[in-house]
């Protein structure tokens, strides 16, 4: 019986979305709600079964995972640097910070145009948007790792005559890796959505492509199909990256201090 | 000569927001023979633990000097190690690695960190426990950590800042007596620093008072070593804790 | 925070460096006078990054010469704003039962959290097949995006109660209603204010992506068109008039949120 309570929560999870589902196809078979608005679950099962068998739908995954993928990379690996610089050296940290700040601000599709002259049409474009989402949030997290490190361990190093170098890569980056990892979290949520978004303005191939595709031919069950595909994706990456946080928080919580 | 002598110290602070400064220390001057344990006594914000950070070579002297076995002291060095109030622990480090800590500092090489380490946390009675992290220990044991890591590089003079201060009552005292078997073990000159008139006297050859940035006195302690429990009940030591106690009242 | 005195040569060198608006100002006053330069000086094509002479030009010619700026920015004000308040009355109630039943947690958090993983502006097509081009569909993106943060924030403010307060409240025998009202609710103001201000911030990105994308009026439609006509001091001036408003609107939500809760410690 206690084994049953522990499942309760992944239990009422699982009977939601069944439960969903069910209102869902049966509103559509009914006609309460035009069919034409919201397809049904049937429909939608169907098309992804035709777009798996044509090959569609991996290739369109395969382009904006790809996309997505060298997108964060540059992210995580230009934000970690530039945010330990400007989270370990006052000066670099208020000399760039308005930018960094403009950066998060302005909505960067609207450099659309532009960007599609310099870089062109599609893949480029897109992975330029995607880094510039994700970008700030590990930038500004991993900065803030580095600036709150506790000070106490700083003088604690000092004392037994660590050196500059040292104190950076032996006290203050082991102890902002928390904080980095919630920023890649949080990034990755901004980078899917920024690829998505991307590709709805004015790519071929990718997920978000098909979804402005069709929904332009109005096909709303082809539509709705690659919709649910990149939400599926978007809950699995946010689990995964809540897992690997979680793993590397295991030495932070405890009894009290 | 003496192991550390302080002749005319002071030690200002300043601010970089706005430059305003403050005087935490003025006029100190001390000597510590070697071997000897020396409290430093007296109320929040008196300067002691500026005093130890300036002997241990983390701040710098306004005027005055600093002196260890004839030397100035200028940077933390490997002949003197602290132990902090709020323990100071790398928390993803395990107690070993912790313990590790300031010899990988000071590039001990030629021996062997990890069975250099054991040593001492075996000496702190925490043998078993080499594997855990510092969220898994209790106030006590973690401190005993700092202790051990201070140790372990074989420093001449101990330096600790009210490293009890965290600790509950019960704990406190036990961990007197530990510190006292383990000092006696080791040889080491030792400079504790604490707001506690008992801890104070309990478990010093010399006492310093201070306040608001000067020495008031410093009392020398005679009395028989080992401490008990029964000391704390002679005379001598009532008398001792008196004096300092109307001492720090003015 | 005190650190080490240096000598009196080297300490308005110290001073200045640690001096974030002085420093701020300085690097953002040279990236000015670069932009500025460098077109002018044929390094840079002026067509793709404009100058900010050019730029306010634009500014001018926009709001006082023609005058279509209004217009517009009265649009994309009223899509927000009700999308907004709509987010605001479905999410609060929401997120306070969710939060105060545990049984509509477990029901209603998976279908939330699947929301709030997807991208959000993947959802503009299928509001647009819903609702239409016009400001409808754009009000919805910014509900969606808005009230998720709402309610997660509502529901963590409530979770977060100090025990120890409602047990020291049941002591004096309050009843449920009482600690609901009385405790609860307050407690969880501070996270709904977070949530709110959070809110705030997404909804203005909908609201301009989503003119962006299909719609006839708004700033974002300016934006898109000025794009496609390659008029850049356009665009940065539509660009950074949205960044400076959401800035402005979201400091005023964080300073509203600091005086309501001058109570909340740490």
């Amino acid at each position: 019986m206690r084994k049953l309570a522990r499942y309760a929560p992944v239990l009422f999870g699982v009977l939601s979305f069944v439960f969903i589902f069910i209102v869902w196809e049966m509103t559509s078979r009914l006609q309460l709600i035009n069919p034409f608005f919201i397809s049904s679950p049937t429909e939608i099962f169907k098309v992804l079964h035709e777009q798996i068998i044509s090959g569609e739908l991996f290739e369109n995954i395969g382009v904006s995972f790809t996309e997505f993928a060298i997108g964060y990379g540059l992210a995580i690996i230009i934000g970690v640097f530039l945010g330990l610089l400007m989270g370990w050296y006052k000066v670099v940290d208020y000399a760039l910070d308005p930018f960094v700040w403009t950066l998060y601000s302005a909505p960067i599709i609207a450099f659309y145009p532009i960007l599609v002259l310099i870089l062109g049409l599609g893949k480029p474009t897109v992975i330029a948007i995607t880094f510039k989402l994700a970008v700030v949030l590990v930038l500004v997290n991993t900065a803030s790792g580095i600036k709150n490190v506790d000070p106490l361990l700083l003088r604690v190093a000092r004392s037994f005559g660590a050196q500059n170098f040292e104190l950076f890569f032996k006290v203050a980056l082991p102890a902002s890796v928390p904080m980095m990892i919630a920023g890649f979290r949080l990034g990755v949520g901004r980078a899917l959505m920024g690829v998505v978004a991307a590709e709805l303005f004015g790519s071929t191939r990718g997920l978000g492509a098909a979804i402005s595709y069709y929904g332009g031919l109005l096909e709303t069950s082809k539509m709705l199909a690659s919709l649910i595909v990149v939400s599926a994706l978007g809950v699995l990456m946010t689990q995964a990256l809540s897992a690997v946080e979680a793993h590397f928080d295991s030495w932070r919580t405890g009894p009290e201090t | 000569m003496a192991h550390v002598s302080v002749d005319s110290l002071k030690v200002i602070y300043k601010r970089p927001q706005d430059g305003s400064s403050f005087v935490a220390l003025e006029g100190i001057s001390l000597t510590v023979e070697k071997g000897k344990f020396v409290t430093i006594v007296g109320p929040s914000g008196c300067g002691k633990s500026s005093l130890l950070l300036a002997i241990d070579g983390l701040i710098p002297p306004a005027e005055g000097h600093i002196l260890v076995n004839g030397k100035e002291v200028t940077a933390p060095g490997p002949d003197r190690a602290m132990v902090f109030q709020e323990f100071g622990l790398l928390p993803w480090r395990t107690v070993l690695g912790n313990v590790r800590f300031g010899l990988e500092m000071h590039r001990r090489k030629e021996i062997d960190l990890d069975d250099h380490a054991m040593k001492f946390i075996r000496l702190v009675g925490l043998d078993g426990f080499e594997n855990y992290h510092p969220n898994q220990l209790s106030g006590g044991m973690r401190q005993r950590v700092g202790i051990a890591r201070a140790l372990a590089v074989d420093p001449e003079i101990l330096l600790m800042d009210e490293p009890f201060g965290a600790l509950d009552a019960q704990t406190r005292e036990n961990m007197g007596d530990e510190l006292l078997r383990i000092w006696n073990q080791e040889k080491k000159t030792a400079l504790f620093v604490t707001h506690s008139i008992d801890e104070a006297v309990f478990l010093a050859d010399m006492v310093v008072v201070m306040g608001r940035g000067k020495i008031r006195e410093i009392l020398n302690v005679d009395l028989q070593r080992p401490r008990t429990l029964e000391t704390k009940d002679t005379s001598n030591y009532i008398e001792y804790r008196r004096r300092i106690r109307s001492n720090l009242r003015d | 925070m005190l650190t080490r005195i240096k000598t009196t040569s080297k300490d308005w060198l110290l001073r200045a460096k640690n001096n974030r608006l002085f420093i701020s100002t300085l690097s953002v006053s040279i990236f000015v006078i670069l932009w500025e330069v460098l077109p002018r000086a044929g390094l840079v094509d002026v067509s793709y990054i404009s100058q900010p002479t050019r730029v306010l030009a634009a500014a001018f010619e926009e709001m006082f010469v023609e005058g279509v700026f209004w217009g517009h920015l009265y649009v994309s004000f009223i899509e927000l704003a009700v999308g907004f308040i709509l987010s605001l009355l479905v999410g609060i109630p929401l997120g306070l039962m969710i939060g105060l039943f545990r049984k509509a947690r477990y029901f209603l958090d998976p279908p939330l959290m699947a929301l709030w993983s997807t991208p959000r502006l993947a959802l503009i097509p299928i509001f647009i097949i819903w609702l239409g081009v016009g400001v409808e569909s754009k009000i919805a993106v910014v509900f969606v995006g808005s009230f998720i943060p709402i309610i997660v924030n509502t529901v963590a403010g409530i979770r977060d109660a100090d025990i120890s307060v409602i047990q020291a409240a049941r002591s004096f025998c309050a009843k449920k209603r009482d600690i609901v009202i009385r405790i609860l609710l307050p407690t969880s103001l501070p996270s709904m204010m977070t949530g709110i201000r959070l809110g705030l911030g997404r909804a203005m990105m909908g609201m301009v992506v989503g003119e962006m994308y299909v719609s006839t009026k708004g700033l974002g439609y300016q934006i898109m068109q000025y794009g496609e006509a390659y008029r850049m001091d356009q665009v940065i001036f539509y660009v950074a008039f949205v960044s400076l408003s959401g800035f402005a609107i979201t400091n005023s939500a964080r300073n509203l949120e600091n005086r309501l809760l001058k109570w909340k410690e740490g």
